[in-house]
């Protein structure tokens, strides 16, 4: 994807955009009318004609003063739906594009911040229609509007006017590239740096202050503190100089109109009414205009976002990250499964190197082999090849068939793996067992929990209706680890993997864990791939690869 | 939130200075808009009156030099408020880290120290629109409301009445229908939450729904899911853009309604056009201060509400620290026979609250020994390691060659430590290894890297601080290699680790083994938090915890 394809997405078509644009143009003219009017109509009042020739200036003075606020009301709500009407389209398409390079293609390190970032970031597009497009619409059509009616009554104001708004939004646009340009940029650096600086110095507290080297750390972060500090000082100076500069221009282009229109008074119709009018109305449309430096503002977030999104979401599947071919077979033959790998390598997405190379390995109905390995030597990436995450080199044969051969989607159904970090869906247990197998009932869910050693924990906490939490928040890790070996259980495949069941579980808890995860998947049938740096109890194993 | 958050103020001492600045500010801008409104009029009044422009050129000169000083004391105010805001974030940087640093690791170690840093960091940022855009405005209100209220009333009191009963309307509807959205929202709190991150639950899954061939069904559930999204919050939208309404509403009628009688009482003849456009340009300007507090309350509270994080960190390292619970209880057992060379901990027990991680261990940890410490999770060893390095309050003694060390300085002078999590900071693995030593040697610092089974490491190979450029296994290596050389250029008799061995293969884990005997032999008390079968094995003695629970009746 690239950024014209986010902003695409992200703003709403016209015909569902048009109506909150129209409101918006509607009350800003409203509010100018309402200075307008009542200038006129006070001046005019001051020539004492009978009430009855004002009384249409003074029903459209409240009119005015109504309408932009009913209008606005109107028109946020209309635009806030326009907007948020995009997201489901704007949230598909780029899920679909996630799906074929999903996970390997994302890049491996820190996958889960950079998906959260992800999200975030395309929320962030709803801000495009709300914050830039109908802001830059409204007051730009409403500038066209004043000017043209300005420079109907007195040419020359209207010129003048003319020729401040262009100035106004010459200007805005200068300042915003400036602060995008350098500013920021620099600001995102300096504010990075601090924030990683200042990760490091929480995380490692502990041995900072028993090394005595916290005080050295707290002085470097505080002058990052003040560089940051700084810059922000000085972003700011620029911008807000920006919008002090509207309020000069506002009053400049006043101070003109009323050189301009003074010596015109009683030559050709034009009085003091109108001298007011035009003198004051360019107040209102400044104020209306005031939305345009912020809509840069809200541009550079929503453009910088969606340029994340872009960098991310990539437009084709990279090299290493499994397509299906055109007629790969999308099933397998029922009955035993056996694998065979050949000198078997494979290597991560942009990387130069191979992550695993010469790997031969048998898997047969009832094996239990344990992978063994210094970290770096391959094993989460032999196990995103078996589940055909990542490409390979060499061969790979399921029942004899060559993988490529088969759609991914047919592989996963007989070879399955319970990841270093299993995924829990923010739902009750009952939901994050069942997608594995929908037709299971509860007796079956309960069972399968009871093999994994939770049946006694689910039962505590209420049953299958208990919630996990946002990403398993609720469960610890070795739950966590269990809950998603139950799923795998469910579903039933041939061919299990667990890789690295006890990474995110405590040390004194990982032997264990890990014995009780090879028992529990153990069957007459069922072949189990076990990742694990921490020892395994020799009997639960019937192979061992060093890698 | 109430208008000015008192604790914002407390602890953002820097910002005292910015609001009396504000302040002054706020007084000239003041000052320029009622100049400005009052020479347009008078120009204006004077010009239909049939004056020639020569004679408007004084009044016309001062115009533009109110439009100067009107500018200026824009800019002014935006600068002192950008500057203010920075300056306070920067400020309460500071306090939270000097907090988070006077707490300790033992306090940082209960909470997630990523979210500690979400606080101090990006969190802050959710002051900016508080401190750079409500306050000055709130400050402005204060200063330039009454004001141009006073000048309105002495013009025209019937529009100053009007306006000074239309004003407070504004602040009342807002806190109206500021209720009536809360409890919209609080009806549907739960279902908008999930709602709102079903779709990163579904991103976050994706390899796992991929696993189990789930992927290509999610897209019409993200429709669904967010379709559903924007209903509900459409539904609670309806009533919170009420407060924008009635904002606007006020604010435009009672201009409308000034305009009006204004006008009446021209054609009466009862009222002067110079005062009445007077008053009409200055109306709005006395709503514009109120309006745009209004306008940026609710982004201003949210990121009150966001940083109130910061306030319980602030708050927590307020209070006086912890008493250590029970005394020492062996102030008798210094000397004598009984003087054992190494660490010896008599009746030491941690609390947390109410919760006891353990108490009354009498244990002895001899110098020349490697002991290690077993015991089930919960039974308190990292606890123990805890009150060791003085990061937690503990009762009971710690002797070391029989002196009481239980009150030495953080960090202690005799002790060296290598935690569970290598912790190594962005350098090279040198610069890990002689953490906190002013003179780093390199033979010692290679030294120790060889004697914990090291010997494939570079000293100058790069680290980043996710421990990035090194293997789980050689983080930890470089982490123990750091306790080692602290514990031979301290010539420190105690060198505690802790699950050294928990991503080390068999081969390195027994050269490592080694390495502690060396360690021991030099004359140190080594002791290893370890539930490894070969560690126990290797060991001289072992000290087991029991969990709690066991040991009650």
């Amino acid at each position: 994807m690239n950024r014209s394809d986010v902003i695409r997405l992200a703003q709403p078509r016209l015909r569902r955009f048009a109506p909150g644009a129209l409101l918006g143009l509607v009350s800003a003219l409203c509010a100018v009318g309402l200075l307008a009017t009542s200038a006129y109509l006070i001046t005019k009042a001051a020539e004492q004609p009978p009430i009855l020739y004002l009384s249409a200036a003074m029903v459209a003075v409240r009119a005015f003063a109504l309408g932009r606020a009913a209008f606005r009301y109107v028109e946020r709500l209309a635009s806030h739906d326009a907007a948020f009407a995009t997201m489901p389209e704007l949230r598909v398409g780029v899920y679909e594009r996630l799906v074929p390079v999903s996970p390997d293609g994302l890049g491996s390190s820190r996958r889960g911040d950079l998906l959260t970032r992800l999200v975030a970031d395309v929320d962030e597009q709803q801000n495009l229609p709300l914050r830039v497009v109908q802001p830059l619409v409204v007051s730009g059509l409403t500038a066209v509007a004043a000017v043209v009616a300005v420079w109907i009554l007195l040419p020359a104001a209207g010129v003048v006017l003319l020729a401040g708004l262009v100035f106004a939004a010459a200007l805005g646009t200068a300042a915003n590239s400036w602060v995008s340009s350098r500013a920021e940029r620099e600001l995102a650096g300096l504010r990075g740096g601090y924030q990683a600086e200042l990760a490091d110095y929480l995380a490692n507290l502990d041995t900072l202050v028993a090394y005595g080297a916290a005080s050295g750390a707290r002085a470097s972060l505080a002058e990052a503190d003040a560089r940051l500090t700084r810059a922000l000082i000085r972003r700011s100076a620029g911008a807000g100089l920006t919008a002090a500069l509207v309020t000069l221009i506002a009053g400049a282009v006043t101070v003109l109109i009323l050189l301009a229109g003074i010596p015109q008074l009683g030559v050709g119709g034009f009085e003091g009414p109108t001298l007011a009018l035009v003198a004051l109305v360019p107040l209102a449309v400044f104020e209306v205009f005031g939305m345009v430096p912020l809509a840069w503002g809200a541009w550079r977030q929503v453009a910088a976002s969606a340029d994340r999104i872009a960098s991310v979401v990539p437009d084709s599947v990279p090299d290493g990250i499994p397509v299906d071919r055109p007629g790969a077979a999308n099933e397998l033959p029922g009955g035993p499964v056996s694998l065979r790998l050949r000198e078997v390598s494979a290597r991560w997405p942009g990387e130069r190197r191979d992550a695993l190379s010469g790997v031969d390995l048998d898997v047969r109905p009832g094996d239990r082999i344990l992978v063994r390995g210094a970290s770096g030597a391959g094993k989460t990436t032999l196990a995103h090849v078996l589940v055909r995450f990542l490409e390979h080199g060499g061969s790979y044969r399921v029942n004899g068939i060559e993988v490529r051969d088969l759609q991914q989607d047919a592989v996963r159904t007989v070879v399955g793996l319970c990841e270093q970090s299993p995924h829990l869906f923010d739902d009750d247990i009952r939901q994050n067992l069942l997608f594995a197998r929908e037709a299971a009932s509860d007796d079956e869910l309960l069972a399968v929990l009871d093999r994994v050693g939770l049946g006694e924990w689910v039962r505590e906490r209420g049953g299958l209706s208990a919630r996990v939490g946002e990403h398993g928040s609720l469960v610890s890790g070795g739950q966590a680890q269990r809950i998603a070996l139950a799923r795998a259980l469910l579903a039933g495949f041939p061919v299990l993997v667990l890789d690295e069941p006890t990474a995110n579980v405590d040390a004194d808890r990982a032997d264990a864990l890990v014995a009780d995860l090879l028992a529990a998947a153990s069957g007459e049938e069922r072949a189990v791939v076990v990742i694990s740096h921490t020892p395994v109890p020799p009997e639960l194993v019937t192979h061992t690869l060093r890698l | 939130m109430r208008p000015v958050d008192p604790r914002l103020l407390r602890y953002a001492a820097a910002a005292r200075a910015f609001f009396a600045a504000g302040g002054v500010l706020a007084l000239l801008q003041t000052a320029a808009v009622i100049g400005f409104s009052y020479l347009v009029t008078h120009v204006i009044v004077r010009a239909i009156a049939g004056e020639q422009l020569e004679n408007l050129v004084l009044p016309l000169v001062l115009l533009a030099g109110v439009v100067l000083v009107r500018f200026a004391a824009a800019w002014l105010a935006e600068l002192n408020s950008a500057r203010g805001a920075a300056v306070v974030k920067s400020e309460l940087r500071r306090r939270v880290l000097d907090a988070v640093t006077k707490l300790g690791p033992g306090w940082l170690g209960s909470r997630n120290s990523t979210a500690v840093g979400v606080t101090a960091g990006p969190g802050l940022d959710a002051l900016d629109t508080y401190f750079s855009k409500y306050l000055p405005q709130l400050i402005l209100t204060a200063v330039a409301t009454p004001i141009i209220l006073v000048v309105i009333w002495w013009q025209d009191w019937l529009s100053g009445l009007t306006v000074t009963v239309t004003l407070p309307l504004i602040p009342l509807f807002m806190i109206l229908i500021g209720w009536a959205t809360q409890s919209v929202q609080q009806k549907q709190w739960e279902k908008l939450g999930r709602l709102s991150t079903a779709f990163l639950d579904v991103v976050g899954g994706l390899s796992t729904l991929t696993i189990y061939g789930r992927q290509h069904r999610q897209a019409a559930r993200i429709r669904a899911v967010t379709d559903d999204y924007r209903s509900q919050t459409m539904k609670v939208l309806r009533v919170s853009f009420l407060s924008g309404f009635a904002l606007e509403l006020a604010a435009s009628l009672s201009v409308a309604l000034v305009a009006v009688s204004i006008g009446v009482r021209l054609i009466e003849g009862s009222l002067g056009l110079e005062v009445g456009l007077f008053v009409l340009l200055l109306a709005p300007e006395a709503f514009l201060p109120l309006r745009n507090v209004g306008a940026q309350f609710h982004a201003a509270a949210d990121g009150v509400a966001a940083s109130s994080d910061i306030f319980d960190i602030l708050d927590a390292a307020a209070l006086p620290s912890a008493p250590a619970g029970v005394p020492s209880v062996s102030s008798e057992f210094v000397g004598g026979a009984e003087r054992g060379a190494g660490l010896q901990v008599r009746g030491l027990g941690v609390r947390y609250g109410e919760n006891v991680a353990f108490e009354g261990l009498e244990a002895r940890f001899e110098r020349g020994a490697v002991t290690v410490v077993t015991g089930p999770s919960g039974a308190g060893k990292s606890s123990l390691v805890a009150a060791l390095l003085g990061f937690v309050p503990a009762a009971g003694s710690i002797l070391v060659d029989g002196r009481d060390a239980s009150g030495d300085p953080v960090p202690r002078p005799w002790l060296a430590w290598a935690g569970q999590h290598p912790s190594l900071l962005a350098g090279t693995v040198q610069s890990n290894i002689c953490l906190g030593d002013e003179t780093p040697d390199a033979v010692a610092a290679r030294a120790s890297l060889d004697l914990v089974g090291g010997v494939d490491l570079d000293l100058g190979a790069l680290v980043d601080s996710r421990g990035g450029g090194l293997s789980g296994g050689q983080a930890q290596r470089v982490g123990a290699a750091r306790a080692v050389y602290r514990a031979r250029r301290t010539d420190g008799a105690v060198v505690v680790f802790d699950e050294p061995t928990s991503a080390l293969d068999d081969e390195t884990e027994a050269a490592f083994i080694r390495g502690l005997h060396v360690l021991a032999g030099e004359g140190r008390a080594v002791v290893v938090v370890s539930h490894r079968r070969a560690v126990i094995a290797g060991a001289d003695a072992v000290v087991a915890l029991r969990a709690l629970e066991a040991v009650l009746p």
